[in-house]
């Protein structure tokens, strides 16, 4: 693993388009800001590794059987809040 | 589109067959071993509300609320219990076909494994 030492307010760059600067430090918490293009995601690890689990455990044979449903069935009312469109 | 984990698989196919409903299926395209069942998530959780974060909505191009399909992946565990993640929802632009696994910010509100109720015995 490369280590680096940074400074606050001071960055990285990898591969020329992203860009990883620590904004502050307070005690054992480091704030990280983060500029990547859209199509690269950018996850925290635990978070990323729960839910890879948990794909990786849903991945099914196509011609496995589904099961029953017993939850009513509710209209959908919900919908999704998509950050900086308003509904 | 990706998932999580999957990130080199980017096509997909959305599988509805009316016998399975309200399941769904989400088919790799090229690769028959990778297939995932999933399914209306506001059919079950009538105020799940996923915060997607900007930068997924610009990805997806998405520009109003109405053009966002959302999906949850299904898992069928053994004995034939069922859940649902709530915490990595499939977003889909309904005009563009593009989609993605997004992390939702609030996701700390819900579960990878949200119980879904199935009849014993069934799966």
């Amino acid at each position: 693993m490369l280590i680096l030492s940074r400074k606050t307010s001071e960055s990285i760059v990898i591969d020329g388009r992203i860009h990883v600067k620590i904004v502050r430090v307070e005690g054992e918490v480091v704030k990280i800001g983060i500029e990547a293009p859209s199509d690269v995601p950018v996850h925290r690890l635990e978070v990323y590794e729960e839910i890879q689990r948990n794909n990786q455990q849903a991945l099914v044979r196509p011609a496995a059987s589904l099961p029953k449903l017993l939850t009513p069935k509710n209209k959908p009312t919900a919908a999704p809040v998509l950050k900086g469109i308003k509904s | 589109m990706g998932l999580l984990g999957f990130e080199k698989l980017k096509d997909y196919l959305l599988i509805a067959n009316p016998a399975e409903e309200p399941f769904g299926w989400l088919k790799a395209e090229g690769d028959t071993s990778i297939a995932f069942v999933v399914l209306n998530p506001f059919l079950i959780v009538p105020d799940y509300q996923p915060d997607i974060p900007e930068a997924d909505v610009e990805f997806l191009g998405l520009t109003n609320v109405d053009d966002a399909m959302v999906l949850n992946i299904v898992t069928v565990h053994k004995g034939g219990q069922a859940t649902m993640n709530l915490k990595g929802p499939i977003v889909i632009n309904r005009n563009t076909g593009m989609g993605k696994q997004v992390v939702i910010a609030n996701g700390a509100d819900y579960s990878v494994q949200h119980p879904l109720l199935v009849s014993e015995g069934a799966a």
